[in-house]
């Protein structure tokens, strides 16, 4: 997931006219209901089987699936990441010689870590709340498919409150520890320093 | 040596034609959105011109001709070492990985490319600071950072992209002495962008005055400053004794004044041609008393700045002035207030004249001084 974030953010981040349409696509699940994806998704891959294992209602299903609605959590802080890094930083790399994988490996990637731990806990808080794509596409079959989030559900409707306290309790820890990273690792006061900026 | 002849209009008109010797320090100077930088991005590939070329030490860098690009060696490529006007260091390298970063494709063995990157701290004075990030550094010593790692790839030519502009009086001229000293050991040529005639003059062989994109010309400083090759680039040099008049075989007119100066004719300039003349302040002395040939003149404009004033003199019976700077000591053995009279001299061996021609006429540009 992170390794296509930073893909798709680098892209983004140096993106020419088309721009504006790649990261409105991109941040298209952010704003989409999740069971209008979900629908896409089972009518989309109803079908398809990767390796001889269906994509709706498998493990294997949910993890795409996942990945698609997560995308957006992904790239976003990294996009921003790139973006903050001075365009004279990358023209000094290229006047030091060096080639764009290699400015890419050296400078850019170092640059940009914050933000890649920012999207790494976005993504999972996010991936482990996740509910209606889940629910459409992988059903809740327990120990294949039935996310935490969906095992919450399942045990508000059977009246077991004290689990689905404890589980929510924990979702909630989870999900506040991850955020508060995110948000302290984009707090401006590092990102001076981090960025060699005035 | 580097040979450059460019032209672009987008997205700035650019049309620069420069040689710089291999061990000159050339300095393009012009006013603020001129083009200088842009000439340096330029010759770095960091930018495209639309034409032209761009030789270094008999290597094609790029070769363009009608908007077809033939050569275009991509920067990385290119040996050059550049130091940005903000630093540009990497935030989050030491001062010795900045360098050694330089080197890593001509040195593939990373303890070898920390020696040199720490001989090239020692020979800036700054070895001390090798293991610091450049947030810990003040603008000086990132400057000496840059300026190392500028010069560690041993470049070809090295583009100074107002390297001073930044950093206090002091560390100006301690880093004005490191690169005389630098200059000496690199027989590579040196470009140097810069806004302030005085340290251009200082430290350059020879001066290119840019403006609107265009050279306008190409001297030592004492020419561009005696023999300017035109009004404009008399008043990008800061000659402020600019005027116009008609030339005919040594009379010299004076528009807005009926005087007519005896000057040398060189036999450049056809009779009646209409003229742009300057005088420098070396040429214009002032006395108490007339002389044979001095002009009368009311001080109109009188302003101190510290122990230097600035007077401007007008001539009696005339709409022309004459501005001219004194020590204020100079200003008081001379009684010079507002309002009184002086004696204006001109030594007209001094007088440099232009013959005047329309904005397009593209003899403006070919004339020699």
């Amino acid at each position: 997931m992170i390794p296509l974030g930073v893909w798709c953010a680098y892209r983004l981040a140096n993106a020419g006219s088309f721009k504006v349409w790649l990261e409105a696509g991109l941040a298209l699940p952010l704003v989409l209901p999740p069971t209008v994806l979900g629908y896409y998704f089972l009518v989309g891959f109803g079908g398809t089987t990767v390796l001889g294992v269906p994509l709706v209602f498998s493990f294997t299903g949910i993890l795409i699936a996942s990945l698609i609605v997560n995308i957006p959590f992904a790239i976003q802080p990294i996009q921003r990441a790139f973006e903050s890094i001075d365009p004279q930083i990358r023209e000094a790399a290229k006047v030091c010689g060096l080639s764009p994988w290699q400015a890419f490996r050296l400078i850019e990637l170092p640059l940009i870590w914050r933000g890649i731990l920012s999207a790494s806990a976005l993504t999972f808080a996010h991936t482990l709340g996740e509910f209606g794509v889940v629910l459409m596409v992988g059903g809740a079959i327990p120990g294949e498919t039935k996310t935490a989030s969906i095992a919450i559900y399942d045990r508000v409707q059977s009246f077991d409150t004290a689990g689905a306290g404890m589980l929510s309790l924990l979702l909630l820890a989870i999900s506040l520890i991850a955020i508060a990273l995110s948000y302290g690792l984009f707090n401006p006061r590092y990102r001076q320093n981090q960025l060699g900026r005035p | 040596m580097l040979k450059v002849q460019i032209k672009q209009t987008y997205p700035m008109p650019l049309q620069i034609q420069l040689e710089c010797l291999p061990g000159e320090l050339h300095a393009l100077v012009g006013p603020s959105g001129s083009g200088k930088t842009s000439t340096l991005r330029v010759i770095a590939g960091l930018m495209q011109a639309d034409e032209g070329h761009i030789q270094c030490a008999d290597m094609n860098w790029f070769s363009a001709a009608h908007a077809q690009v033939e050569i275009n060696i991509p920067t990385a490529k290119r040996s050059c070492g550049f130091l940005f006007q903000q630093y540009a260091l990497f935030p989050h390298l030491s001062a010795l990985e900045n360098i050694a970063i330089s080197l890593q494709n001509a040195y593939p063995n990373t303890k070898e490319r920390r020696v040199i990157a720490q001989q090239w701290l020692e020979k800036l004075g700054i070895s001390a600071l090798a293991q610091r990030i450049p947030h810990e550094l003040s603008g000086g010593q990132q400057q000496r950072v840059a300026l190392a790692r500028a010069l560690a790839r041993e470049p070809q030519v090295l583009l100074l992209d107002e390297p001073f502009s930044a950093i206090d009086i002091p560390t100006r001229h301690a880093l004005y002495k490191t690169l005389a000293s630098i200059r000496k050991e690199l027989n590579i040529p040196i470009l140097l962008v810069t806004h302030d005639l005085k340290e251009a003059s200082l430290l350059a062989d020879r001066i290119t005055v840019i403006d609107q994109g265009i050279s306008l010309q190409t001297a030592s400083p004492r020419v561009l400053f005696q023999k300017p090759r035109n009004s404009r680039v008399a008043q990008l040099v800061g000659i402020n004794n600019i005027y116009t008049g008609i030339f005919s075989a040594g009379s010299l007119s004076w528009d807005g004044c009926n005087r007519i100066l005896q000057v040398l004719d060189k036999g450049k300039i056809p009779a009646g041609q209409k003229v742009a003349w300057v005088i420098p302040q070396s040429g214009i002395s002032v006395h108490e008393q007339a002389k044979p040939n001095s002009l009368v003149a009311t001080v109109h404009q009188l302003s101190s700045i510290g122990q230097i004033a600035s007077i401007q003199f007008q001539i009696r019976d005339s709409g022309v002035f004459v501005n001219w700077e004194a020590s204020s000591a100079e200003v008081k053995r001379l009684s010079i207030q507002l309002g009184s009279e002086a004696h204006i001299e001109f030594d007209t061996k001094q007088i440099h004249i232009m013959p005047l021609r329309p904005i397009n006429d593209p003899r403006r540009l070919q004339e020699s001084p």
